[in-house]
């Protein structure tokens, strides 16, 4: 096994690549009670159309199916759920889909192992009917229309809506009420087929382990087939430029949630430019800045700003929310604080402070070993390592992050989005 | 992992708590006090004031910036409700020395920070500043006007109100907006005296602590030295409510989903059946294995969301199903006839082997989150059964299923709501 050591955290990575191309990556953690592991695929809610191996044709599923699969996975050619045959041995078992992964996970004190034969072999081993996939409709449709009535999904979907014209980050993970109704047991049968291929899939664990004896545990688990080759995804040329520029929804709030995307472009080092942004949104937006001073001062801004870059291999874009009682306004000052720093520069000192800040937040983000095993599946699809952004924040100069604020907030890439 | 517990003077006391587990350290401080309708809209306003700045740092820019500097060291105050208690929390997160990237010792200067912030506001002319005032007091009346916002919250919120309507437990911990306009800097500062002066006190202090160093760091704080002894005025009980015939409420909003709660009352129990209560819950609606999740959402795919939970403090259950509005009748009867069986004995052997293994399973993992930690001893603190990890983990294994059953029997429906277009 590779080790990979981060000397500001102290901790190392175990890191595994099987020979039937599953790359496990072991994270260990003394004096926690917790034992996590998380297991992603990377097939997401983008990953609607491909071409299989040898076909020309290229087929195109239903909205939705990712996340659908996530759901059905749990179920067993012996009628038991998975997640009940986990839940009885008192460990917290989960699932979650995204854009660009879908993950299976669990988190245990005892029965780490019993738990993990069950949890390898269903992750394994799919049983999908005519019956169970019926089913589950009902309940997707219900986890649909609760987030039908979040106003801050709606406000980020509605961001991306803006800023995607034809890349499938537009689609709501879930899918539709309408769109799910069309998915079958082949459906997900022929995307588990394709995609849920062991060079498709990495595996974290975190926690209290020996890493040479749970890679041996991991390692018998694994059901032999062959690796199939994986099928050419299809997404669209998006554009560089965003689709529209505002969209604004009725929902009847007293306090409105507004959503300012960026659209940006996968391009070399993202993790530094990813630092960059952090350090740019805490000096422009950030709770000791001028712009939150004098929002909050005057009650137009509710909380702090949030923001978020997120990225994969084929997308790029940063989000700024809140809640204000006058979007519009904040969003142009929001426009007015970027400008001037564009013209100005950077402060110095506001400069090392964020940075300072940065550095703090990702330690605190290795507290937990769920934090930590998610966080290292999400950027090993992203063809990086968590460790480098510890490793590259120094490397981010005043000078590198005035260039990604020049290169990032164009007020052409600017969309808003606003749940009144 | 153990809470080591120092009276700094009566009413005051310093908990620390040490776990090298973490990457950060927390210093916590909890203000309790009785909640009342008189003085929950004030005591809802103080924390939003005193985060403004204390008198050493003037503004919240000021702070923010200092730790910003202190590597990003997280502050947040806010309100809870502990049974018929209003606390007033305050917290900082900084990072643990040893992850530091170059050799600075951060923790004193977080805790005087802290204290700093709770116990030496900044004043004008011997209150509080009155622009502060105006601000918090324009930002509650923003988060009351918003309670309808996030529809889900606002039906959790409602049942309770409904329940336990003209008691301490039903009065909204953020306060009422009538309340708000008769608030002033000479008022509210009279008030924060007040709590200061008599509310009971709980600061604590976890992560990789030298422990009698932090001891010795608060017993030698000059501003904790100026505090005076103190009863500690809060609820140690909290009111019980009787049984009484169901009632059924429905209030329409703009929703796509209906949410249905169902507030569920409990007859006076005994220490051991608190036990009993929270394996009736973990079999009812506490887990993926429980009835609510298996029959209401696996069997019928009614709902995404179907689970209960059981307030210690109040002893009463909570029931919440997120549901297509049609299916309204079809819900209820069906957790009706969930809520009949418990007390029919209707489960195996085998759900309350599941039951405790889950339930043990969360008293275990409690030691890997320092906000859990706290959580679990300042509950410890405020209630009237104490229990260590231990006693707590040997004694629902005790539990039977006759337990359970005579506990179910305590259980009836109190209040429906249901939140639909």
């Amino acid at each position: 096994m590779k080790i990979i050591e981060n000397k500001y955290i102290k901790e190392k990575m175990y890191l595994e690549k099987l020979e039937n191309g599953l790359t496990v990556m072991i994270l260990p953690r003394e004096n926690v009670m917790k034992k996590y592991i998380i297991w992603g695929v990377n097939f997401g809610s983008i990953d609607n159309e491909f071409i299989l191996p040898g076909e020309i044709e290229a087929k195109k599923v239903p909205d939705g199916v990712a996340h659908f699969l996530e759901h059905k996975m749990f179920e067993q050619r012996s009628g038991i759920n998975s997640l009940d045959t986990l839940s009885a041995l008192g460990v917290n078992a989960n699932a979650y889909t995204t854009n660009d992964h879908t993950a299976y996970l669990y988190e245990a004190t005892d029965n780490f192992d019993k738990a993990l034969d069950e949890f390898m072999d269903y992750v394994q081993n799919p049983y999908y009917t005519d019956e169970n996939v019926e089913k589950e409709k009902g309940i997707i449709a219900q986890e649909i229309n609760m987030y039908e009535d979040s106003s801050e999904w709606k406000s980020y979907l509605n961001a991306m809506k803006c800023m995607y014209k034809d890349s499938q980050v537009r689609i709501d993970i879930a899918g539709s009420v309408k769109s799910i109704k069309e998915i079958t047991k082949e459906t997900l049968y022929l995307c588990y087929d394709n995609f849920y291929t062991p060079s498709n899939m990495a595996l974290v664990v975190c926690g209290d382990f020996e890493p040479e004896r749970i890679l041996e545990e991991i390692k018998k688990r694994i059901v032999k087939h062959e690796n199939r080759e994986l099928p050419k995804r299809i997404y669209p040329n998006e554009q560089e430029e965003i689709a529209q520029k505002e969209m604004i929804q009725d929902m009847k709030l007293s306090n409105p949630i507004f959503t300012i995307g960026y659209k940006d472009k996968v391009q070399e080092d993202m993790v530094k430019r990813h630092i960059a942004i952090q350090i740019i949104c805490g000096i422009l937006f950030g709770k000791s800045s001028k712009l939150y001073k004098e929002l909050t001062e005057q009650n137009i801004l509710i909380g702090a700003l949030s923001n978020e870059y997120d990225y994969s291999k084929n997308y790029a874009f940063l989000i700024i929310s809140g809640v204000s009682r006058n979007p519009e306004a904040v969003v142009k000052r929001v426009r007015e604080e970027i400008e001037n720093a564009k013209k100005e520069g950077l402060n110095e000192a506001d400069f090392i402070r964020n940075k300072k800040n940065f550095y703090g937040n990702m330690v605190i983000e290795y507290n937990s070993v769920e934090e930590t095993g998610r966080m290292f599946l999400t950027d090993y699809f992203k063809g990086i390592s968590a460790f480098e952004y510890l490793d590259k924040y120094e490397e981010v100069t005043k000078e590198y992050a005035e260039k990604i604020l020049n290169e990032v907030f164009v007020e052409e890439k600017r969309v808003t989005s606003i749940v009144k | 992992m153990k809470d080591n517990k120092k009276e700094i003077k009566k009413g005051i006391t310093l908990h620390c708590i040490k776990a090298n587990n973490f990457k950060t350290d927390m210093i916590t401080v909890f203000l309790t006090t009785k909640l009342t309708r008189e003085d929950v809209t004030k005591n809802a306003i103080i924390p939003m004031v005193l985060r403004k700045g204390s008198a050493n740092l003037e503004t919240e820019e000021n702070l923010n910036k200092h730790l910003e500097e202190m590597y990003g060291a997280g502050f947040d105050c806010g309100i809870d409700k502990t049974g018929d208690n209003q606390v007033l929390k305050f917290y900082l997160e900084s990072i643990d020395n040893k992850y530091l990237p170059s050799e600075e010792e951060i923790l004193e200067e977080c805790i005087q920070t802290l204290i700093d912030i709770v116990f030496d506001p900044k004043l004008q002319n011997g209150v509080f500043e009155k622009q502060y005032v105006d601000t918090a007091k324009e930002k509650l009346k923003i988060i009351l006007e918003g309670k309808k916002d996030n529809k889900m919250q606002y039906a959790n919120l409602r049942c309770q109100e409904e329940m336990y309507k003209d008691t301490p437990f039903g009065i909204y911990k953020y306060g009422y907006i009538e309340d708000i306009d008769k608030i002033d800097e000479i008022n509210l500062y009279e008030q924060y005296k007040r709590i200061i002066d008599n509310c009971k006190i709980d600061i604590f202090v976890t992560g990789n602590i030298e422990e009698d160093k932090i001891i010795e760091l608060f017993l030698k704080n000059e501003k904790l030295k100026k505090l005076n002894e103190r009863e500690g005025e809060y609820n140690r009980k909290s009111k019980k409510l009787e049984k009484r015939e169901e009632r059924e409420i429905i209030e329409n909003l703009d929703v796509t989903q209906g949410n249905l709660v169902l507030g569920l009352s409990v007859s006076e129990i005994d220490k051991k059946e608190s036990y009993s209560a929270v394996i009736y819950n973990a079999i009812f609606g506490g887990t993926a294995t429980s009835k609510m999740f298996k029959i209401v959402r696996e069997e019928h795919s009614l709902a995404y969301t179907a689970s209960s939970n059981y307030l210690r403090h109040k002893n009463s259950l909570f029931v919440r199903c997120g549901i297509e509005i049609e299916n309204y009748e079809k819900t209820l009867n069906l957790i009706r006839e969930q809520i009949a069986d418990m007390e029919k004995g209707e489960f195996t052997k085998e759900d309350i082997e599941n039951a405790k293994t889950s339930v043990i399973s969360t008293i275990k993992m409690i030691p890997d989150e320092q906000d859990t930690i706290i959580a679990y001893f300042l509950g410890q603190e405020l209630s009237e059964n104490k229990m260590s990890l231990d006693e707590y983990e040997e004694n629902v294994n005790k539990v039977t299923k006759e337990d359970i059953q005579e506990f179910a029997k305590k259980v009836s429906i109190d209040t429906i709501y249901f939140l639909r277009n």
